[in-house]
């Protein structure tokens, strides 16, 4: 099969560059390794300044990516190796088993309402549990069924219960090979799991939660249908922020500022102001970096609303009997005193992280990663796509942290620029 | 009537409706209305199942006229036009009732009130499906060519993105020479190179298309036509020009802040901005950076200098930090001697750039940082410079530096371009800069179809984001213009000929010039231009012989809305 772009991943960088692609009119065939496209976008609650609620506007995007007819898109799938043709590529893509067959599923639920196993659910980071046979969330689009085999206790009820006879657990992983002109990486980053910083007790204390996870709180499809504390179901009346975990940070490897961590923090925060009219709201901070179009504005906002903002940075946590927390820092705009202040709920504000392993799928030649493990931009001032692949381009934050304006500019200019070069190769 | 076949879906959207309005109780009421064949709720109308589930609908009960009860028209009345397509339905027999931001979210305290409300709207909506007629978009042949105003980093990156699409550009630059701000640069962030330098690679891919004509000393004189086929005329050095151009982008920039007299000591000997600062450095020679003559032996940055004001500037300028940091490492490479303090309010060296400030902190640099409300004073007493400020990082110790050099952090500001934005009718922000559609997930287009906005114009950036939002605004103009068509909305104004009497209270009223006198069969009559007609219905009202009305919003349509907005809630 041929197409003139191949999209690795299917986040709002990936969409947005598939769309843009298939509007020019070019053929797109988007690989997204996740059972649904809309990557982290769509598991937010608001998007910061405007407040828009993020399945509002990123499952339009979804809608229209499934539906162009220029693109055609395989979840589930992952793109095993791309090797040189030429001046395009051969890619080949490994399409995972789902063990349901995607044509007959109607996504009626019927099988996650009858399996028998609990696991904690990725989609809501560990906060609720899923079945086996599940389907990832409410606007998943494909909205399929997929079984979790490493989870499965192969009882067989799903395929009993299902009234269209879509369960098939014969199928096998399937190797398909194509041919492009133009490859995009749009795989995104990985969140800074809080473990990595022991001083902040996540993973020990149940009341530290990370900032995804308070953000399916927050979301119009959240678990709990409230906000509340993990350790016995309290609503939190007093709630804590710790920015930079694991951002500008030399000891847990990652120097660089994540870029989006402020401003999600002060999102949340007003989002908590109207949820919990009456819980305390404390922002622990180093800078305040709110620099985007509308973002100053925002954070004044913030304060303004009530929001304490504390310029400090926590060095410690610790967990008192009844599972609330004791923030340990230095308060540098009154005097720079060492305090130690009560929370019910401390939030970690954990930052963004490459995700390198985009590289080794590169057989001929080697993709290039700058010294932090993002995807080199080799010629940012004029073409900031490119990367040192002829013909690779990159968009979104596989290349830097980035907001999600900055991630729809970047996948315009990696649009444009594999366009150019489809022309070219087209020329030839 | 009683004929038609209509289907209703009503949206929890997720708990932002139904949290508020009692959706299954709207669905039982609404299911009684004449003309309703399926009625539904559902979680998410906008997800892939739920549009799967109406397509199903609409075949197999053979529906022919589709309403979503959901959010905002400005939403997802795409979305579900494009359901009823796939379904086989004309698009615009499809109906959306607005029960979120019209309904539950402004009533949050009254939820017996919005389901009430709910029950309204969605019947006014099937009033209107019921008297929906299919239409067909009209179909205009796009012009392959484009118009960019500014020849700056992003007006010159666009133009050779376009070109290499295989689209014929003309750009237009009101200076003499092509290259805007950049091309004044010394080195910048991050790559450390000039802004000449990166200028000149730009004019030479420029030079290498053919289908790039640049015009200088040139300027936007009018824009008629519509997107597709904008007829624009342009005045280079003294000629007028016309051309017809399927797709405009403007990339006019930014203007830099200047310091009111005495603003931090501006004007003061010794207080300079940072653009002048750069060409100190620039210019300095044997290990030494000069003012006046004399070596420089300190420097104090004043940051947010026009930016985060109180009042008037309140946005931050984004690339002043970045900026002042690689000068200010630039500096301590020319002469690590030189002692340099900056007074801050927050370090805002985003992402990748926080290495800037690791390297200025690393060579020397004393970081001091002041609050809004006690912002440095900078004097001069005795011939010495001196910046007094409290500092936030020792406890609030009061501080005095003696300086040779005060710079002023200064940032963007929007250009006066109030002439082009009167030609364009482009929308502007609370900043002053060019507004986008959505900040979020479609920031280079405007709410004008086929114009586009790139660079700093927008909103203060750095070069590499101009440069991105440059090629993204060349997206987006090529998917407009690059399949040679496009489509656009049929609901227009139409005139009833007979009852015509010309009186020219339409095209007087019409604010995109789409009506004009015509003889019709020995009868003048109103004659409107569909391609710039945007339906707005503003000739509608005016019109005292009810002869002029908007496809699919016609005086029947309306008036069985509104009966239906009136009509009690309970006898559904």
């Amino acid at each position: 099969m041929k197409y003139d772009a191949l999209v690795i991943g299917g986040g709002i960088a990936g969409m947005e560059t598939a769309l843009n692609l298939g509007d020019m009119g070019y053929k797109v065939l988007l690989v997204e390794k996740e059972p649904s496209i809309g990557g982290k976008m769509i598991l937010l609650s608001k998007v910061f300044p405007t407040l828009d609620c993020s399945s509002c506007i990123c499952t339009p995007k979804m809608a229209a990516t499934s539906h162009h007819p220029n693109v055609t898109m395989l979840t589930y799938s992952e793109v095993l190796e791309v090797r040189r043709k030429g001046k395009g590529f051969k890619a080949k893509v490994l399409k995972k088993p789902r063990y349901v067959v995607e044509e007959l599923c109607t996504g009626c639920q019927e099988c996650e309402a009858n399996c028998p196993v609990n696991v904690g659910d990725e989609y809501n980071f560990g906060l609720v549990g899923r079945r086996a046979i599940f389907i990832p969330f409410s606007t998943a689009t494909p909205r399929k069924a997929v079984v979790d085999i490493d989870n499965c206790v192969l009882c067989g009820i799903c395929e009993r219960v299902c009234p269209a006879d879509a369960i098939d657990f014969t199928q096998k992983p399937e190797e398909i090979e194509v041919e492009v002109n133009a490859v995009i990486i749009a795989t995104g980053f990985n969140l800074f799991p809080g473990e990595k910083k022991p001083q902040y007790g996540f993973g020990r204390f149940p009341n530290v939660i990370n900032a995804m996870q308070m953000d399916r709180l927050l979301s119009p499809t959240r678990p709990y249908n409230t906000v509340l504390r993990p350790s016995d179901g309290k609503i939190p009346d007093n709630i804590a922020y710790v920015l930079c975990t694991g951002s500008r940070d030399r000891t847990v490897g990652n120097p660089i500022c994540s870029q989006i961590c402020c401003m999600y923090s002060i999102k949340q925060a007003q989002l908590l102001m109207g949820a919990l009219p009456l819980a305390d709201i404390t922002i622990y901070y180093m800078d305040i970096r709110a620099f985007g179009k509308g973002y100053e504005e925002f954070f004044k906002q913030a304060a303004e609303m009530g929001v304490q903002f504390i310029k400090g940075r926590v060095a410690k946590i610790e967990e008192k009997e009844n599972h609330n927390l004791i923030l340990h820092y230095e308060d540098i705009d009154n005097g720079g005193v060492k305090k130690e202040t009560e929370h019910d709920l401390v939030v970690l504000s954990v930052g963004l992280l490459p995700n390198p392993k985009i590289a080794e799928i590169f057989k001929d030649e080697k993709l290039e990663l700058d010294s932090l493990f993002w995807v080199k931009q080799v010629e940012e001032d004029e073409s900031p796509a490119r990367t040192n692949i002829e013909g690779v381009f990159v968009a979104g934050t596989a290349a830097g942290p980035k907001d999600i304006p900055d991630s729809i500019l970047t996948a315009g200019a990696a649009s444009t620029e594999a366009a150019a070069y489809i022309e070219s190769s087209k020329e030839e | 009537m009683s004929e038609r076949r209509i289907g209703v879906y009503i949206c929890h959207c997720g708990g932002n409706i139904s949290d508020y309005v009692d959706v299954e109780k709207v669905r039982q009421v609404i299911e009684k209305e004449e003309g309703v064949v399926v009625a539904k709720t559902t979680i998410f109308a906008c997800s892939d199942s739920a549009q799967q589930e109406m397509i199903d609908d609409i075949k197999e009960h053979k529906l022919d006229g589709l309403v979503v009860a959901s959010c905002s028209p400005k939403l997802h009345l795409f979305t579900f036009r494009g359901v009823a397509e796939r379904a086989g339905l004309n698009p615009y027999q499809y109906v959306q009732a607005n029960i979120r931001e019209q309904d539950s979210w402004a009533h949050t305290d009254d939820k017996e009130g919005a389901t009430d409300k709910a029950i309204r709207l969605v019947r006014a909506a099937i009033a209107k499906a019921r008297h929906s007629q299919p239409l067909e978009p009209i179909q205009l042949q796009t012009t392959q060519k484009a118009l960019i105003i500014g020849g700056g980093i992003a007006g010159l990156r666009a133009a050779i993105s376009l070109a290499d699409m295989g689209i014929n550009v003309f750009l237009i630059e009101k200076e003499e020479s092509l290259g805007g701000w950049v091309k004044d640069f010394s080195i910048m962030y991050p790559n450390d190179r000039s802004g000449r330098e990166i200028i000149n690679t730009l004019i030479n891919e420029v030079k290498k298309r053919e289908n790039i004509v640049i015009f200088t000393e040139a300027e936007l004189l009018s824009k008629k036509g519509c997107p597709g086929n904008f007829d624009v005329k342009i005045k280079s050095k003294g000629e007028e020009i016309s051309l017809t151009v399927g797709v405009i982008i403007v990339a006019t920039g930014f203007d830099v802040y200047k310091p009111k007299e005495g603003e931090f000591g501006y004007g003061t000997e010794g207080v300079i901005t940072l653009p002048e600062f750069k060409k100190l450095v620039e210019h300095s020679e044997g290990g030494e950076i000069k003012y006046n003559g004399k070596p420089i032996e300190s420097i104090t940055y004043i940051y947010c200098v026009g930016s985060r004001q109180k009042e008037g500037n309140t946005y931050c300028s984004r690339y002043c930090c970045n900026a002042t940091m690689h000068t200010s490492i630039l500096t301590s490479k020319i002469d690590p001697s030189i002692k340099q303090f900056h007074l801050y309010r927050d370090i805002r060296t985003y992402g990748k750039y926080e290495l800037l400030y690791e390297d200025a902190c690393k060579l020397g640099s004393i970081f001091i940082r002041y609050s809004e409300d006690e912002p440095p004073i900078v004097k001069k007493e005795n011939g010495s410079l001196r910046v007094r400020v409290r500092d936030l990082l020792t406890e609030g110790e009061e501080l005095e530096i003696e300086t040779d050099l005060v710079v002023l952090v200064t940032g963007m500001v929007p250009r006066e371009n109030s002439s082009l934005t009167k030609i364009l009718k482009l929308p502007i922000g609370r900043d002053k800069f060019f507004n986008e559609i959505h900040p979020k997930l479609r920031p280079v287009e405007t709410g004008v179809t086929g114009v586009y906005i790139a660079g700093a114009c927008q909103g203060p950036k750095n070069s590499t984001e101009a440069t991105a939002s440059a090629l993204a605004a060349g997206s987006k103009a090529a998917g407009l213009v690059k399949k040679g068509y496009m489509e656009l909305e049929p609901e227009v104004a139409t005139v009833d000929i007979d009852k015509c009497v010309w009186c020219g209270k339409c095209a007087e009223a019409c604010p995109f010039d789409a009506i004009e006198k015509r003889k019709l069969a020995d009868k003048e009559v109103a004659y409107v231009t569909e391609a710039l007609c945007k339906g707005c219905g503003a000739c509608v009202p005016v019109c005292e012989q009810d002869a002029i009305e908007v496809k699919g919003y016609e005086n029947s349509v309306i008036m069985g809305m509104i009966e239906q907005l009136i009509r009690e809630a309970q006898d559904g």
